[in-house]
């Protein structure tokens, strides 16, 4: 998790919404990635959860987008992509070949907490009061994901404790 | 210098429709995605980039991407790369691989890159291990490290590859990981705007054969940004001094850039050709130079 | 009843079909059968596709099979990937997966009928019993001790063995899977039963292992002290085998920085005194070249492992060619003899290999074994081998009279000279890749090298006296004939028993020397023949050449080639000797027939 060159002190409502949308973006994104790795390697169950999490953020984005443009405009953006990495998205190395349905939301649910404490950790550094009040919202809606996915996992019979490295080919050499 | 583009361009623009088949959670999957990244910034069209690489996991990275791309044997990425540099300077040229390609069978050709200042960006991704052949030792593996091929452990000490380019007088350095994609597209970025030839060593977790220290869980325990160290890229023995460390920390960012790059192998030969053309016989009468005066 | 069955699984990495070949090989091995199995991969690392050929017999077996007498598809999109290497004919019984949402009716194999199609829920059944999908597996081996015999006791037991360390809840969610899958076939009996009859030497001992261990166990049985190499898939495994082994033999292995380094190490054991070896596949023996000649020139025994895969360049890495002949026979520059031998099978690679040795250690030459992807991946049950039986070439190394004025390269009346090696008091010298004269001494005398290459070429002249070196089978006086090496021999061994059944006069031979091409034994196998074909799987027709550029091949003797990763079927060389029999018919009508 990581930003770059972002003056949280100085940052406006707009640049705020700005950079929560590129959050959404970026999640949805890697969501996107792992849930293609997934069908590449036959394991379609993960892959169903991980667009199930591409729309989510897609939502989530969209909400959000409505916001910036009802309230800004086409205003141009002071922040960007460049200036985000992994704040709401999986880490690279979250997915695995043959993971469960399971795995696949222990893995959402982590950068769920992951985005959690990244609000928890901007607020303090946060001056205008609107923005507090939006990271606030956003902090807590990130608790709404995690009960979200959280609601997803209670609903899969419990795993059976087998590890599906027992079952599966060793790789195959080039 | 080459690499500056006019036009606008977005990285999915460099994403080929070929989807990757490396296994889901590997390291290079960033990569590539930093590669799409600093293409754009630097705005190039797709078919002005040559990107070759050897053979590896790793290897396949030019063909995601739309630039013209040449997945050629194994170690063999750098002669092949300067010979499209020499023929088409205009050319961006990349050249990419693993650790294993780069540092072992290929190792030999690093150093004369180098020498020459070729105008390359070549870019290692160092999971220490050989994963396309199922999980061999590999160059940069640790000392004792336990693979098939190392049953009771390793008996040498890995190569350090940033010293190993910083020795042989590299111009630019740097080193990146998928712990940090932006910082990784910025380097990725940078070294194509050096001008000669750039280093870019990415700890790219191998999730398959790797270790644990070294999936990115462990590579975050170790990182450090260069920059916060407050490091200045314009010192080389600096940078040598902070490659020791290569193993134990993951430094992020530029070790060390030439404050004045001296002139590429490209130029030189360019220079070369100015000064000599006016000397050429036309093409037909070529076999005149064996005419005894 | 059956004596024999094929089994071809298809599935993607993550449906573990692969590691059930495994377990039903051993299985039936356990249960005294032979088998051999094969495998083949796409060209992910993890989660591509995946299939493995078993076939299970009661007697000894001389090829992964023809058509499949059952096709166990997982998914149809991963079965078809595999093509000519899983056929499908009207007498296979097909299982498939029924969550694939296919009706039997509908499956997508074109142009075949099967002898019965069943769709089975195996994920289901996987997923019911283990609690996991991943058991389905073993759910398939459950189905096939069911439905056909084999392992309904043994692959439990495989498993339990296998996975005891991790607990007793992983074997019996596997117990139970297993117990599913035969339930299931036992409510649900074939059309016609397909048992396997029972084989009566159950109990005795099997070895099981692949051409790739048993080339690097007989090396070191050999007297191989040292390995340096370069991993390349598919030839990894016999490194990985010295990397486990040869520290206890007082020897070392080196995986070095490539090719050029690995041979270049085992040829400075070599001159060092030590039976050392390399081995590689195409991409790493193009490299090797150079220091195949300097061995060649300075002389050192030195072993070449060369597994071929689909080449040119990477070409196909994971699956089996035979188009590495020329490059064996040929590569590196210079007038220059290298012997080539080519195991046919796993049972085999151990004699060829030991072979090798001993014709690297007597002729002082490099020598290169040229398996392929199918003999060194492939697992056969074997009967124990009598090792006693070999006997061990080693090195001829100069008397203390030769020492008292040595010369290395001494011409001799077999052209062999004694060889000493550092550390031996008398012996020094210098070896070179430049010509040299008989002490070693560089030369540059076009009369030297003349004799020089004599001598080096010379020498290998009783090599190809080695009849044991060739196999002829069938009717010696035949006048059809077949001809064909590596993996391809053992379908041709047994396309030759069907076509004697089918009343044709053929014979055959398999040669495990391949170069130099030892014409005596050729022109006497031609002598009788009339038609005949060289079977082999490569595009150029390479081995047809090969000979034709040493003997005169009887003008109907035709290549019958193909590009790898197709593999050739006994059925249809019967067909292709067909063929020849009604031309050869023809023709001697035809003699009959007064000419115009
Ligand atoms: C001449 C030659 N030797 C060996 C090989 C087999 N081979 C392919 S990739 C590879 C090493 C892969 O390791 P690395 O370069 O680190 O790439 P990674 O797969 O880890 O990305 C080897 C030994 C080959 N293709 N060609
Ligand atoms: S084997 Fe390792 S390096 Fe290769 S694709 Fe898989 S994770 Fe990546
Ligand atoms: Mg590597």
């Amino acid at each position: 998790m990581a930003t770059r060159g972002i003056d949280y002190a100085n940052l406006s409502l707009k640049d705020a919404l700005d950079l929560a949308i590129l959050i959404e973006d970026e999640a949805q994104e890697r969501y996107e990635e792992f849930a293609v790795q997934m069908d590449q390697h036959r394991t379609p169950e993960a892959a169903k959860f991980f667009r199930y999490m591409v729309e989510n953020e897609a939502k989530h984005g969209r909400e959000l987008s409505a916001r910036r443009v009802a309230r800004f405009g086409s205003a141009p953006s002071a922040v960007s992509r460049t200036m985000i990495y992994d704040i709401e998205a999986p880490d690279y190395d979250a997915a695995r070949a043959f993971m469960s349905a399971r795995k696949a939301m222990e893995a959402a649910l982590a950068s769920e907490v992951k985005a959690h404490a990244f609000f928890v950790s901007a607020l303090p550094t946060l001056q205008d009061a609107e923005v507090r009040a939006l990271f606030e919202e956003l902090r807590d809606e990130e608790l709404e994901h995690q009960q979200l996915v959280q609601a997803e996992l209670y609903k899969l019979r419990p795993e059976s404790g087998l590890s599906d490295d027992d079952f599966v080919d060793e790789p195959a050499a080039q | 210098m080459s690499a500056t583009g006019t036009l606008d361009f977005q990285p999915k623009d460099y994403k080929s429709d070929l989807k990757p088949i490396w296994c889901p959670g590997c390291g290079d999957f960033s990569v590539v995605q930093g590669i799409y990244r600093a293409l754009a910034a630097i705005g190039r069209p797709p078919h002005e980039i040559a990107f070759v690489s050897g053979i590896g996991c790793s290897s396949r990275i030019p063909g995601y991407t739309t630039a013209y791309g040449f997945n050629s044997v194994h170690g063999r990425a750098l002669p092949i790369a300067q010979g499209i540099k020499l023929a088409n300077p205009d050319l961006l040229v990349l050249a990419a691989g693993g650790d294993g390609d780069g540092f072992s069978i290929g190792g030999g050709h690093i150093a004369h890159l180098i020498r020459r200042n070729m105008d390359i960006t070549y870019i290692v991704m160092d999971n220490q291990i050989y994963g396309l052949t199922k999980g061999q030792l590999s160059p940069t593996s640790q000392k004792g490290r336990t693979t098939c091929t190392s049953r009771y452990g390793s008996l040498e000490e890995p190569v350090n590859p940033l010293l190993y380019v910083l020795a042989y007088g590299a111009g630019f350095v740097a080193q990146a990981s998928p712990t940090d994609l932006v910082g990784m597209a910025a380097v990725i970025e940078e070294a194509i705007r050096y001008p000669g030839f750039a280093f870019v060593n990415i700890q790219s977790p191998c999730v398959t054969y790797g270790e644990e220290a070294q999936q990115i869980k462990g590579l975050k325990a170790i990182q450090e940004s260069l920059a916060s160290l407050g490091h200045n890229p314009a010192d080389r023995l600096a940078a040598m001094d902070l490659a020791q460390q290569y193993g134990e920390k993951m430094h992020l960012g530029v070790f060390y850039r030439n404050p004045e790059p001296p002139p590429t192998y490209g130029d030189l030969v360019k220079e070369r050709q100015a000064l000599l053309s006016k000397d050429a016989l036309p093409r037909e009468r070529i076999l005149d130079l064996f005419i005894k005066k | 009843m059956r004596k024999d069955l094929v089994f071809g699984m298809a599935g993607s990495g993550g449906d573990g079909i692969v590691s059930a070949g495994d377990s039903l090989i051993q299985a039936a091995a356990a249960e005294g059968y032979h088998g051999v199995m094969t495998k083949s991969f796409g060209s992910q690392i993890r989660g591509g596709e995946s299939s493995c050929r078993v076939r299970i017999s009661i007697d000894p077996i001389l090829n992964p099979g023809g058509n499949l007498d059952v096709a166990v598809a997982l998914n149809w999109e991963d079965f078809l990937k595999f093509g000519a290497e899983l056929p499908v004919s009207g007498t296979t019984v097909v299982i498939y997966e029924a969550a694939t949402g296919i009706k039997e009716t509908e499956i997508p194999l074109v142009g075949v009928t099967p002898l019965q199609v069943i769709a089975v829920p195996i994920a289901a059944m996987a997923k019911e019993t283990a609690g996991t999908e991943r058991a389905k597996n073993t759910v398939v081996l459950g189905l096939i001790a069911g439905w056909f015999g084999i392992g309904a006791v043994a692959v439990m037991k495989g498993i339990r063995k296998r996975l005891a360390k991790k607990g007793e809840e992983l074997v019996e969610a596997n117990q139970r899977a297993f117990d599913a899958g035969r339930a299931f076939a036992m409510a649900h009996p074939l059309k016609a039963s397909m048992n396997i009859v029972s084989s009566d030497t159950k109990g005795n001992v099997k070895l099981i292992t692949d051409g790739n261990d048993m080339c690097a166990a007989a090396a070191i049985f050999a007297g191989c002290q040292f390995f340096g190499g370069y991993p390349i898939t598919p030839s990894t495994e016999i490194m990985q085998f010295f990397t486990d082994h040869v520290w206890k033999y007082g020897g070392a292995v080196l995986q070095a920085e490539d090719e050029i380094a690995g041979i270049g190490a085992a040829v400075g054991a070599s001159f060092a005194g030590m039976k050392s070896m390399t081995a590689t596949s195409g991409p790493g023996l193009s490299l090797k070249s150079e220091m195949m000649g300097l061995a060649s020139i300075a002389e050192l025994p030195l072993v070449i492992v060369d597994v071929q895969r689909g080449g040119p360049s990477t070409g196909l890495p994971t699956k089996s060619e035979q188009s590495d002949l020329f490059a064996a026979a040929f590569s590196a520059h210079g007038d220059v003899i290298r012997p080539v031998l080519a195991p046919t099978s796993v049972a085999d690679t151990f004699r060829i290999t030991i072979e090798a040795f001993n014709i690297a250690e007597y002729y002082q030459t490099p020598v290169i074994v040229l398996s392929d992807q199918e003999i060194s991946q492939r697992k056969e049950t074997l009967d124990p081998i009598d090792t006693t039986q070999f006997k061990i070439i080693e090195r001829v190394r100069p008397t203390g009279a030769d020492l008292q004025d040595y010369k290395r390269f001494k011409q001799t009346e077999n052209h062999i000279s004694p060889i000493s090696h550092p550390g031996m008091l008398g012996g020094t010298y210098l070896a070179s890749g430049i010509e040299h004269v008989e002490s070693g001494a560089p030369t540059n005398s076009g009369t030297v090298h003349a004799r020089m290459n004599d001598k080096r070429t010379k020498k290998f002249d009783p090599l190809k006296d080695r009849k044991d070196l060739f196999e002829v089978s069938g009717n010696p006086d035949a006048p059809i004939a077949m001809v064909a090496w590596g993996s391809v021999a053992g379908v041709c061994r047994e396309a030759l028993l069907m076509a004697q059944e089918q009343g044709i006069n053929v014979k055959l031979l398999v040669p495990y020397l391949l170069y130099p091409v030892a014409e005596g034994v050729y022109n006497e196998f031609f002598a009788s023949v009339q038609k005949g074909l060289i079977i082999e799987q490569t595009h150029l027709a390479q081995t047809h050449k090969l000979l034709r550029m040493h003997l005169d091949l009887p003008k109907g003797v035709k290549p019958m080639a193909r590009s790898g990763a197709n593999p050739f079927l006994p059925s249809e060389i019967v067909a292709a000797l067909h063929n020849l029999l009604s031309e050869l018919q023809r023709s001697h009508e035809g003699n009959l027939q007064p000419q115009e």
